[in-house]
């Protein structure tokens, strides 16, 4: 009897419509998008999302920064800008006259330090994914217990419903 | 028949079954749309050929006295196109990192809620079997009864 003393507590499941199911699902997927930094549900996001060390929320930070709209079009002006600004001079004078080396110096000063921030976040991701099969495998042996404790439960059921069968069928026998 | 539903879904961007694709990719953001777009756009062969043609082209018109040379060797303005690409595609990498981060941050949540009703559905039906055999045990017993009181009767004729 074991496996599901340990669970109990939680209502019992109520049949509803499937659709119905269906929008629900969905709906909590919504809400989770849009509450971002908020409690997670799962072992596996608490522990590398709620739980993340100093270090870890520094790196995810930083690929979150680079990797935002407001980082691209933020860059996008100031590189429009410079060019402008050293093809016409408007203030007088150019500090970076074509062929702009010193603004190439500046974007491969952003890529050299892009690429390994992307590596950064691709370790996270892939800590995170060895987590989620860890995870996996556990509650996979959970689940199995849980499937044998029902079919002793259904071999028992089987054991009484032969017993009554061979009553009975001794009966018409007599 | 799994097969074909999916050769269809790998050709649609919409329409989506599972919650987790409904809300990343039926109901993304305009943002969120460019970005994969972009991702997708710069991660593809059409990309990657028109580049290695446009790069080969340059070079050649700049080395050979077809036309007048806009960049003479050693290419500066086409080393600065280089760092321009680099510049863009690393922030585009990483905002793509993002979206799949999130992807996979839903799926872990919408996991742990299916994970739920899954128990719950499991321990309705060990209690389920509980009750049915429980009547199973009254039922034999019954029977066990009946026949008891049968022999009884006729051993005592």
């Amino acid at each position: 009897m074991c496996v599901f003393e340990a669970l109990e507590g939680g209502a019992a499941y109520s049949y509803r419509a499937v659709s119905e199911r269906q929008d629900d699902r969905t709906h909590l997927v919504r809400q989770k998008k849009l509450a971002r930094d908020s409690a997670h549900k799962h072992p596996v996001n608490q522990l590398h999302l709620d739980e993340a060390t100093p270090g870890e929320l520094l790196a995810d930070r930083m690929a979150n920064f680079l990797g935002s709209w407001k980082f691209i079009i933020g860059q996008s002006i100031f590189m429009t800008c410079w060019i402008i600004f050293n093809i016409v001079a408007i203030f007088g004078f150019k500090w970076d006259a074509y062929p702009f080396i010193f603004l190439n110096l500046v974007l491969s000063f952003q890529a050299t330090y892009a690429g390994p921030i992307l590596l950064l976040a691709a370790n996270r991701a892939a800590q995170k994914d060895r987590l989620t099969l860890e995870h996996v495998e556990l509650e996979a042996s959970a689940g199995d217990r849980r499937l044998r404790d029902i079919l002793a439960r259904i071999e028992e059921n089987t054991a009484y419903t032969n017993q009554i069968l061979g009553e009975l069928e001794s009966e018409s026998a007599i | 028949m799994t097969i074909a539903h999916l050769r269809e879904k790998k050709q649609a961007s919409k329409g989506h079954g599972h919650p987790v694709n409904v809300v990343h990719h039926d109901e993304a953001t305009f943002g969120e749309r460019v970005a994969d777009r972009m991702a997708s756009g710069i991660g593809s062969w059409t990309f990657l050929i028109a580049q290695s043609v446009l790069i080969v082209f340059w070079i050649s018109l700049n080395i050979v006295a077809f036309v007048s040379h806009w960049d003479p060797y050693p290419f500066f303005l086409l080393n600065f196109a280089f760092t321009l690409q680099a510049a863009f595609t690393g922030p585009v990498l990483l905002l793509a990192g993002k979206r799949q981060a999130e992807k996979d941050r839903l799926m872990l949540e919408h996991a742990a809620a299916e994970g739920d009703a899954n128990e719950r559905r499991t321990i309705a039906i060990a209690k389920e079997i509980e009750r049915n055999t429980a009547s199973t045990l009254k039922i034999l017993e019954h029977v066990k009864k009946r026949r008891d009181d049968s022999l009884k009767q006729g051993s005592g004729i």
